[in-house]
């Protein structure tokens, strides 16, 4: 299950996108079935979340986003690094000096 | 035999009102739709030229075509939708009860998605984040996006136009209707002209072409001058009209009740200069001369004018010329009017939204006033304009568009008679 914060990030991304009450919305909704997004949707909406967490998802990682919870999940895994890369920068001043150049070799 | 052509149904939103009756009312009464821009948040107006525009105040997506269409569409295309909603109301056509195949959407758009379109270039330029533009630019700029809102929302599946020629773009696809239906190819189409782009570049590119005025930026009201001598520039505003138009035999299938009947049309190129007409008007004439002549209407038949009149000092005086040299002795005695001079020149959507006036012109017996002509120039007086409204039985009428790219457009319009 994916953090609690995140999926009603997510939640509340939804309702201001769908206009209904943020309560409605479920982590298990699919996103097509059970929300009614068409792909283009989908798309708008992901657009939204890559705002909200500053993300930025690559074609290649669309596939597996079908549920609140698959989203939530994907969100989750792609802040974890950063959150650790943070971690390690703050215990680790070389790190904290130059971590984009680190990152591109 | 090529079907006959009538007009069946008229939907508007405009800067003088949102629905026919609200923008005929104010139009009789000569009501000016020009306002001052106070700002283009969040740019001052301070580098603009012209402060001026007819600009529509109160309308709410929401309210006029609800949010499951209206949010994925910029402004002009919102505007097209609920006229179309309004004109599809006025026929009485069900569209339920239609084939959906022989129901088309033409649209003429100048200018299309300039909201989303602006906003879009802009924050590329500024923050450089390609993964950031929307993914609704596309299809939002695309210039026929509201010719496929409009059939979305309807279940229009026949023919499906965008027709982009600048101001006269409406025009055209009120012509091009008049072909589809005459020709076989739909019994009705829903013909719509739309624009919304008061927009801050689309806005200072009219200003930089030193096109619209800018001697009135006090008195917003009085900017919009055809054929005045004070004129000094078209006044930028935004809108759409709509139309549906049918067969006759279609019409008389479903007991509609028919406004006019549109009689022809005429498509030319002055092949000349991309935005000043000839000033001799000789290919303004012709346009008007070709138009009477597919409308097998002669030139004493005519006794209605809805002119192009943008207020601009070299298109009002050629339009003026053009009608003196084709009518002679009779151009004083045929009553002119300009539409634009209430709602100011709303570009793609100024075709259908004169010929709307020009349809309730020939269903009313009235004719609305010609604002601010308070001191004709005689570089292009015409005995029929006028500051107050005229009252005339209009038998034939012509509806005149002409747009940059130098082209031209006119539509014959006449009482219908069974």
């Amino acid at each position: 299950m994916a953090d609690r914060a995140i999926v009603d990030k997510i939640i509340q991304a939804l309702a201001e996108y769908l206009k209904r009450d943020a309560g409605t919305i479920k982590a298990a909704h699919h996103l097509r079935d059970d929300l009614g997004l068409d792909s283009m949707a989908v798309i708008e909406l992901l657009y939204k979340i890559e705002e909200t967490f500053d993300l930025q998802i690559p074609d290649q990682d669309l596939v597996g986003l079908t549920t609140v919870e698959s989203v939530a999940s994907y969100v989750e895994g792609r802040l974890a690094p950063a959150k650790l890369a943070v971690k390690k920068a703050a215990s680790n001043p070389a790190m904290a000096k130059s971590p984009t150049k680190r990152k591109a070799k | 035999m090529a079907s006959r052509v009538v007009i069946t149904g008229l939907g508007v939103v405009s800067p003088i009102g949102i629905g026919v009756s609200a923008f005929w009312k104010s139009a009789m009464a000569g009501q000016s739709g020009i306002s001052a821009i106070t700002s283009f948040d969040p740019f001052p107006m301070d580098g603009y030229r012209s402060k001026v525009a007819g600009q529509i105040r109160n309308f709410s997506a929401e309210e006029h075509i609800g949010s499951s269409h209206g949010d994925r569409v910029d402004r002009y295309a919102q505007f097209a939708l609920a006229a179309s909603r309004e004109a599809l109301s006025d026929s009485g056509m069900q569209m339920e009860q239609e084939e959906p195949h022989r129901v088309g959407v033409i649209v003429g758009a100048g200018m299309g998605g300039m909201v989303m379109g602006e906003r879009e270039i802009t924050q590329l330029y500024l923050h450089q984040k390609p993964h950031r533009v929307h993914p609704n630019f596309i299809p939002v700029i695309t210039l026929n996006s509201a010719s496929g809102i409009v059939a979305m929302a309807t279940g229009a599946k026949g023919p499906n136009f965008t027709i982009s020629t600048a101001c006269s773009s409406s025009a055209h696809a009120l012509g091009q209707a008049w072909y589809c239906i005459r020709t076989g190819q739909a019994d009705a189409v829903i013909v719509v002209g739309a624009d919304a782009s008061i927009t801050p570049l689309v806005f200072a590119g009219f200003c930089s072409l030193r096109a619209l005025s800018s001697k009135f930026n006090e008195q917003p009201e009085r900017a919009s001058r055809p054929f005045d001598r004070n004129r000094d520039g078209f006044v930028m505003g935004e809108g759409a009209g709509a139309l549906i138009v049918e067969s006759l035999a279609h019409a008389k299938k479903r007991k509609a009740r028919i406004y006019a009947e549109l009689a022809g049309y005429a498509a030319t190129s002055e092949a000349y200069h991309m935005v000043i007409p000839r000033e001799d008007g000789e290919e303004v004439a012709t346009t008007m001369k070709l138009a009477l002549k597919a409308a097998d209407v002669s030139l004493s038949e005519v006794d209605y004018i809805n002119a192009h009149a943008t207020s601009t000092n070299i298109g009002d005086a050629v339009e003026a010329k053009a009608i003196r040299a084709l009518f002679k002795n009779r151009a004083d005695k045929i009553a002119v009017s300009a539409t634009k001079s209430l709602v100011g020149h709303t570009l793609g959507a100024a075709g259908a939204i004169g010929a709307i006036a020009t349809t309730l012109a020939i269903h009313t017996g009235q004719i609305h006033p010609t604002a601010n002509y308070d001191d004709p120039d005689p570089d292009c007086q015409l005995g029929g304009l006028s500051r107050d409204p005229q009252e005339k039985k209009i038998q034939a009428a012509l509806l005149n568009a002409f747009g940059f790219g130098s082209n031209n457009a006119a539509v014959v319009l006449k009482r219908f008679r069974a």
